[in-house]
């Protein structure tokens, strides 16, 4: 019942006529992140204050206290972590996927909408192949292991800072035992 | 049957209308785009049908030809300013003669009054520029006024005041068209008939495409319709490059940003020294100068000491018809003119008379006080002595054979 | 920008929270037990409302009142799209300083002021403008300008296609479209983008832009063209840069010719931009007596960024067609219309320092540009040499305060004119 119930709240959830260009449907992303995924968790998590203290010490504001995310299991057994997040480009929204392992790590990387003019290239295989592996303690910066779109500088800046932010919290919530 | 089909048109429209409309928007564009792409070329600036001229310009016409309006009944408009040599004289005299008897001497040239419609009023323009204004010093602000002038000139029409004009004008052949234009009372009223005189005279210039015909075979080659000898283009280079004659410096040979033809002066004044006339009567008195634009009659630029010896530029439009040059026709060849501008700083001993002491009395023209307003900061007359010379002897030809591409009526 | 909303997962959180604090204590007083219940049932309460208010106030994608089970909202307050402002308006700024070896001809200016919109009609279609104030004043008098930069409407036809049409940059170089302070090394623009290129070029058309998932960005469309009948042979702007002596800008433009121009940039591998573009036009606007002439531009460009390296290189060209017939009336004025005319540079910066948005990157230039390498010939005595071509080093830094403000500083030297060298100093920002 539940099962069920979460495609079609997703459905409702899928990014409605107001986006553009809708690439792919949370639902699709998560798919293609954990195949053999047969269900979808959400779990919630929330931030304490010396955690939000940790993170922006380390340069990573955690932009807000709550998170959601939804732990992919197989079986029961869990495989990983789906965050769904948007940031702002130059002027327009960009939503993307990232799919975590159980170690933190980063799985994959899935650009759902993108409305820029310039930097589609973001949406590319090879731009967002450069994610997978990165975890907590990588740089996780343009510039310095995330290379950079000419023209589109803003739109990677701001999309691979949502990255790190992403890793970073998920990172404090699996080491704090919050995610179980 | 019907029903589905229509249902699958509509359907098929309702999914083609927003992208067909846009498609068929973006070919419309084009089409309109390219079809702009295959316009006309344009028609030719100036076109050489001669359309008639207005009641006022026909009347003009008719003053500008009429002797008897003189005091002498032999001078009209176009005996100095003859039709025939680029409204120009066709004599060689420094001054032209007039008066009652056509015996008295004036003091200036006479200029061709061709391409003077482009002219303005006088005014200083944004960087204080005297510029426009007609005759030599520009005292008279419009064609109208200087027509006006010489019929009261006692050394041209000599009419003893504008009712003598008057006068004349209501006896002439064409008096009943002035009155049917401008009134059966007009000549009833000096002032009015005078003023009326002016703008049909000015009218006539104006229509008349004689005065402004632009078919100088310059004018075919900068519409591309003939080709510049190679002795012509050399002049034309000359005459352009700021740093051999520069003369488009002051009379610019360049079509204008809108397309205008050039008119080859820019209706500003400038002073060059000239060297003194003995020709002209008036000059024996030693004491006696032209001082040109600050010499106005009406005082009016008395408090320009600056501008004293300056000239209006004149047009180069046929230059090569002129027989004299400069305000005082001080020259009577284009080669010698040339040649002053290239050595008259260089070789002064020979443009002015020398004094007791064997130095040159240069600007002889021009009282001692005045000798600074001189123009001597511009190529080419911004040499001394001993100089190399801005343009060699075969080079001045060469300019000259450009000139001589100046002078209206020719045909391809 | 983002307000942290405190979605329904809250109270989940809240929820779950209870059992577990009721299970870490050991044997909690009655009394204690109730202040607490009093104190969740107030947070409880608190949160409620929050969300009757977020109910009401938020639109329509999220899900604030549906089942908790289905609380798979995307993390932290992914603001709806349609709370997103349609209109955002935009900035550049650049004030720069230059100090030449005659320090009498040193100069302050506010090079640039641009303020712009760009406006969403809906999903599909936006507006954008710009409109610029130069050297701070413009009147008569002044030496400013006023100018509308951009002025477009671009629709979407498909999720990666899209039209543009009015006036928009064109699509050359590695400058143009991107010319904001904020995008380019050295406080004044490179010397092959402002004399070759004449940025920031733009023309009125029609514009079509592809990106393909190949990493292909394809640009391709029609515009108005140059207008060589403007020519000044008598100043110098035209060997300053050509093309910006006779580019029309759209204002009262002649538009009997009609030019066509393609670029294609390739991105497809991170760091790496591979591009090129063509723009070819009749540029003498069927004006009586002018004869037809075509003034092409290309140019090829590239640029790496690898790690903290950012290197490129760019050649450009132009030319123009038929000047002997159009140069043969200005013929022995200093400036003649040149047939061809070109340019490359090379550069490298090096991100030297970071901190957080902070960053200092040296870099350095190497540019040879002519902007008269070949002239049509005359005739003897009268054909213009070609010029010498200029050989720019420029060497300086830029310091990002953060993404969107950019101080630099710089040294240039000049081969040709060596009263040219200078030190400049310039800010910029850009939103």
């Amino acid at each position: 019942m539940r099962m069920l119930l979460v495609p079609m709240a997703l459905a409702s959830l899928a990014p409605s006529s107001a986006f553009a260009v809708d690439y792919l449907s949370a639902e699709q992303a998560r798919r293609l992140m954990f195949p053999e995924a047969d269900s979808f968790e959400p779990r919630a998590i929330t931030l304490d204050a010396g955690q939000l203290q940790a993170l922006s010490a380390s340069g990573v504001p955690a932009r807000s206290a709550h998170w959601t995310l939804q732990v992919a299991r197989h079986a029961g057994t869990a495989l990983g972590y789906v965050v769904i997040d948007a940031v702002i480009g130059k002027f327009e929204l960009i939503t993307y996927a990232v799919g975590l392992d159980l170690d933190g790590g980063v799985r994959q990387l899935e650009v759902l909408s993108y409305r820029e003019s310039h930097g589609h290239e973001v949406r590319l295989p090879a731009w967002r192949r450069q994610f997978v592996g990165k975890n907590a303690a990588s740089p996780l910066r343009v510039g310095d292991d995330i290379a950079n779109i000419s023209g589109a500088t803003l739109s990677c800046q701001h999309v691979t800072d949502g990255v790190r932010r992403i890793v970073a919290v998920v990172d404090l919530a699996r080491r704090s035992g919050a995610l179980g | 049957m019907p029903r589905s089909a229509s249902s699958r048109t509509h359907h098929f429209a309702q999914l083609a209308a927003p992208r067909g409309a846009l498609l068929l928007c973006v070919s419309v564009l084009l089409v309109c785009l390219l079809s702009a792409c295959g316009g006309g070329s344009g028609d030719d600036a100036q076109s050489n049908s001669a359309a008639p001229l207005s009641s006022s310009a026909a009347l003009g016409e008719k003053i500008f030809q009429d002797t008897t309006l003189s005091a002498s009944g032999q001078q009209s408009c176009s005996t100095c300013h003859n039709p025939a040599n680029a409204h120009a004289p066709s004599n060689s005299l420094a001054v032209q003669l007039g008066g009652a008897l056509m015996n008295l001497q004036g003091t200036r040239q006479t200029p061709s009054i061709r391409y003077l419609n482009f002219n303005t009023s006088f005014h200083f323009d944004d960087e204080g520029t005297p510029t426009g204004g007609f005759f030599w010093d520009g005292r008279a602000e419009s064609l109208a006024q200087q027509a006006g002038a010489p019929f009261v000139n006692p050394f041209e029409m000599a009419n003893a005041d504008q009712a003598a004009v008057v006068a004349k004008l209501s006896q002439a052949p064409y008096a009943a068209e002035f009155k049917q234009l401008y009134g059966d009372a007009i000549f009833a009223d000096v002032d009015a008939t005078v003023q009326r005189m002016g703008l049909a005279v000015q009218q006539y210039q104006r229509e008349d495409r004689e005065f402004h015909s632009f078919t100088s075979k310059y004018d075919s080659f900068l519409l591309g319709k003939a080709r510049l000898s190679d002795q012509e283009m050399r002049g034309l280079a000359l005459f352009n490059s700021p740093t051999k004659g520069n003369c488009a410096g002051c009379h610019p040979s360049a079509r204008a940003a809108d397309g205008a033809m050039p008119l080859f002066t820019d209706f500003t004044y400038d002073n060059l020294g000239v060297p003194r006339n003995p020709e002209i009567g008036a000059n024996a008195d030693p004491a006696y100068f032209d001082l040109g634009l600050c010499a106005r009659p009406d005082g009016s630029m008395a408090a320009h000491p600056e501008l004293c010896g300056a000239f209006k530029v004149p047009s180069l439009r046929n230059v090569a018809l002129r027989k004299v040059f400069f305000h005082n026709g001080r020259f009577k060849t284009l080669k010698d003119t040339l040649t002053f501008y290239v050595q008259r700083d260089t070789h002064p001993e020979k443009w002015y008379p020398l004094n007791p002491d064997s130095s040159v009395n240069k600007f002889d023209d021009l009282p001692a006080q005045y000798h600074g307003n001189v123009n001597t900061t511009e190529v080419p007359y911004n040499r001394q002595p001993g100089d190399a010379l801005a343009l060699s002897d075969s080079e001045i030809d060469d300019v000259i054979a450009f000139l001589q591409t100046l002078s209206d009526g020719y045909v391809p | 920008m983002k307000r942290p909303a405190l979605s329904l997962a809250a109270a989940l959180a809240v929820s779950q929270f209870v059992p577990a604090l009721a299970h870490a204590q050991s044997t909690p007083t009655l009394e204690e037990l109730a202040r607490k219940v009093d104190q969740l049932s107030a947070e409880l309460a608190a949160v409620k409302a929050q969300l009757q208010q977020q109910k009401t106030a938020a639109a329509t994608p999220l899900p604030a009142g549906s089942a908790p089970a289905a609380a798979t909202a995307a993390a932290p307050a992914p603001a709806p799209a349609s709370s997103e402002p349609a209109t955002v308006l935009t900035s550049y700024g650049e004030i720069n300083y230059n100090r030449p070896k005659h320090s009498a001809d040193a100069q302050a200016d506010v090079r640039r002021f641009v303020l712009g919109y760009q406006h969403r009609f809906d999903d599909k279609t936006q507006v954008v403008t710009e409109l610029e104030v130069e050297h701070g004043v413009a009147s008569a008098s002044d030496s400013g300008e006023v100018e509308v930069e951009q002025a477009y409407i671009e629709h979407q036809l498909a999720p990666s296609h899209a039209l543009r049409a009015g006036l928009f940059l064109m699509p050359v170089g590695l400058l143009n479209e991107n010319h904001e302070p904020t995008a380019f090394y050295g406080v004044e623009r490179n010397f092959v983008e402002t004399a070759i290129i004449p940025t920031t070029w733009r023309e009125g058309g029609l514009q079509y832009v592809g990106n393909f998932d190949n990493g292909l960005t394809a640009q391709a469309g029609l515009t108005t063209s140059f207008d060589l009948t403007k020519w000044d042979a008598a100043s110098t702007e035209g060997a300053e840069s050509p093309l910006a002596s006779v580019h029309q800008e759209m204002s009262l433009a002649k538009g009997h010719d009609i030019a066509v121009f393609g670029a294609a940039n390739w991105r497809g591998i991170p760091g790496l931009l591979l591009g090129g573009s063509l723009f070819t036009g009749n540029a003498t606007q069927g004006q009586p007596g002018f004869a037809s002439a075509r003034i092409t531009l290309w140019d090829l460009h590239a640029r790496w960024t690898p790690q903290r390296w950012d290197l490129s290189a760019l050649y450009a060209q132009g030319r123009s067609s038929n000047t002997a017939a159009l140069n043969a009336p200005p013929v022995g004025n200093p400036t003649l219309i040149p047939e061809r005319f070109d340019g490359w540079y090379v550069q490298s910066a090096y991100t030297l320092w970071t901190d957080g948005d902070r960053a200092l990157s040296p870099f350095a230039r190497l540019e040879r540009f002519n902007t008269g390498r070949r002239y049509a010939d005359l005739g003897p005595g009268l054909t213009p040499d070609a010029l010498p071509t200029e050989r720019v080093v420029t060497v300086g830094v830029n310091y990002k305060l953060n993404a969107n403000v950019v101080i630099k500083a710089d040294l240039q030297r000049f081969k040709l004119v060596g009263d040219n060298n200078r030190f400049d100093l310039g800010l910029g920002w850009s939103f």
